[in-house]
């Protein structure tokens, strides 16, 4: 290593830092996730209810988890099992990423929503 | 093209894949951010860039992601497209910083990672359609470096002991 | 040294290359606008929103629509006159002794729709109901009290048969106390859809107090509308995506009172002239707005199991989800293809 090397390292490492800080201090709780089976939106659902619900992906059944705002894949039929191991995420800068499924979770504060009715 | 190029190259793309797939059974920090990946098959491509050059690296690095895909996830998948695009990417700017020669082979193989990165979560923002997904980049690259220094320092090692014999 | 310039020149053009990438999809989502007028008419906030890259014609558009809501919100206006039309309030209090009042085509086609709905809903749907509303609307008001089954009855008649339309967009001049609240949003918010799509400008958004009517998504998408909590708490319980369609709802948290403890709002039933109160609110996804409207009233007077029974029989392709008294979720069948 020589000191260009580490310029860059030292780069890297702040331009990151700085990101991701900026990245927090932006993001927020969200209210509503977005589910895609191969980019198009098959379910929406209300973040504020706890419920387990189903899609269809790639591989076949797609089990899904809202807990305390929080929201997870809980089954998945896939090689590695990365999107079931990803866990909970609850901020609008998060995503979850099924790859094998062809399944894409979004989460979104919920201010998107075209209309309200009531 | 010498029979003993034609033998290491060869063995050089086995490798590759056998390190590719093997990295993709180790997880990283539990999978809690996708698309994280050591990138072992960065030494590989970095020892055919210091010794062979750019041309049979990037030779390299696309029979490397076809095979992998071809084994793992089918070929075109949305996978085989991350991996390509980063693949690609990495090399190239692997191969520019290694030309402005101010870069040891630890720094090269940094930019390698962190352009690796870089490309595969572009290809998701579009493929994937998920904007999102810049939001993990910051993390990515602060990963990049470890993984870098790591793959750097073990290509360096490689590079000088295959340059003696 | 000129070796390492080009290199460093070959940087910046593949960072260019991706950020230009990057600025392009934006571009190419942001190349449709969004145009959006506010109104208030027929007691409600409307506002509609149109996406197109035609900055005239959406505009066009707009005022006709403004013009489009005035014009039936003039004509269905109980309590006002307006010059140069005979509008509800004139049909209700016709004092000339003319056998016959010549009315708007517009208003004749909506009273017309508005007895062919009594017919479709065996009387539920009822536009005589006038009387009877305007007594609710007087203890709403006050919060004094209850009225009686013999005070509501008393208060005049609620035979459809009173409103007897003839040829040529006339009317008999028979004193009928029409009152078109039950239908008369979601009809016009239909015409307004069709004139939108008439005019080519398909992707749109109308959101009239209880109801939303959408068209195509500007962006290759769905609309994704909110189901209003109809409890204190507030806040949407649930959200359903479509296109081109239209959700209606129907509650008992909008215009209400309570007396002794009892929830009385301002949905009425023609048989028993009270609110009823089976649940708390209902809402219906249909493909026409006019019928939205007309089945979140009609499912609004019915148990849940017989409003289920109903669409089954009459209207299969509807679907609905009701919000119960007990803070519990019912839908049809076919409801979570929207969710």
């Amino acid at each position: 290593m020589n000191k260009n090397d580490l310029k860059i390292i030292f780069f890297i490492i702040i331009t990151a830092i700085m990101s991701i800080v900026l990245i927090n201090l932006n993001d927020e709780t969200g209210q509503i996730a977005h589910i895609y089976y191969m980019n198009k939106e098959v379910k929406t659902i209300d973040l504020s209810i706890n419920n387990t619900y189903t899609v269809l992906g790639y591989n076949g059944e797609v089990k899904i988890e809202v807990k305390d705002r929080k929201i997870r894949v809980i089954e998945e039929n896939s090689p590695l099992h990365l999107c079931s191991k990803q866990g909970y995420i609850f901020k609008s800068t998060e995503t979850i990423i099924c790859l094998p499924n062809k399944i894409v979770i979004k989460i979104t504060d919920g201010n998107e929503l075209d209309g309200v009715v009531g | 093209m010498d029979i003993k190029k034609i033998v290491r190259l060869a063995m050089f793309l086995s490798l590759a894949i056998v390190l590719s797939i093997l990295e993709s059974f180790i997880p990283i920090f539990n999978g809690m951010i996708p698309g994280l990946k050591l990138g072992l098959a960065n030494i590989v491509i970095l020892v055919i860039l210091y010794l062979y050059g750019f041309k049979d690296a990037i030779y390299i690095s696309i029979l490397r992601v076809i095979m992998v895909g071809m084994l793992r996830t089918g070929l075109f998948s949305i996978t085989f497209f991350f991996s390509f695009s980063g693949a690609i990417l990495s090399i190239i700017m692997m191969t520019i910083f290694k030309k402005i020669s101010l870069f040891s082979v630890v720094g090269v193989s940094i930019i390698g990672s962190i352009f690796h990165s870089i490309g595969q979560v572009i290809i998701a923002i579009f493929l994937l359609n998920t904007p999102n997904m810049i939001y993990y980049l910051p993390y990515l690259l602060l990963f990049a470096i470890p993984s870098g220094i790591i793959t750097g320092l073990i290509s360096k090692e490689l590079i000088n002991r295959m340059k003696d014999s | 040294m000129k070796d390492k310039i080009g290199y460093i020149i070959g940087t910046l053009l593949l960072v260019a290359f991706f950020v230009w990438m990057a600025l392009d999809y934006n571009q190419r989502i942001n190349s449709i606008q969004e145009f959006s007028k506010n109104m208030f008419y027929m007691d409600t906030y409307i506002s509609v929103k149109i996406y197109t890259k035609d900055k005239v014609k959406a505009k066009e558009a707009l005022d006709s629509i403004d013009k489009i809501y005035e014009t039936y919100n003039n004509l269905t206006d109980r309590y006002n006159s307006y010059d140069g039309t005979n509008n509800i309030y004139k049909i209700n209090n016709n004092t000339l002794t003319d056998e016959k009042l010549t009315i708007d085509e517009k208003l004749y086609d909506l009273i017309f729709y508005g007895i062919d709905m009594y017919e479709e809903t065996n009387g539920l749907i009822n536009i005589n109901l006038g009387h009877v509303i305007d007594v609710w609307k007087s203890y709403r008001e006050s919060e004094s009290g209850v009225p009686t089954y013999e005070e509501l009855k008393n208060s005049g008649s609620i035979d459809i048969n009173d409103i007897q339309l003839l040829d040529n967009n006339q009317i008999l001049n028979n004193h009928p106390c029409i009152d078109l609240g039950s239908i008369a949003k979601g009809y016009t918010n239909q015409i307004v859809a069709d004139y939108l799509k008439s005019i080519g400008l398909n992707s749109f958004l109308i959101n009239a107090g209880g109801s939303v009517v959408v068209g195509e998504h500007y962006a290759n998408d769905t609309y994704k509308i909110g189901i209003e909590t109809p409890t204190s708490e507030g806040g949407v319980y649930d959200v359903v995506s479509f296109n081109n369609k239209s959700l209606t709802t129907s509650g008992n948290y909008q215009r209400y009172y309570i007396y002794d403890k009892v929830l009385y709002h301002h949905i009425i039933d023609p048989n028993t002239l009270f609110p009823p109160n089976y649940f708390r609110s209902v809402s219906v996804i249909t493909n026409n707005a006019a019928l939205g409207d007309m089945l979140s009233t009609t499912l609004f007077l019915m148990t849940i199991e017989d409003g289920k029974t109903y669409l089954k029989e009459n209207y299969p392709d509807v679907e609905a989800v009701w919000y119960t008294n007990d803070d519990e979720i019912e839908r049809t069948e076919g409801f979570s293809n929207y969710e």
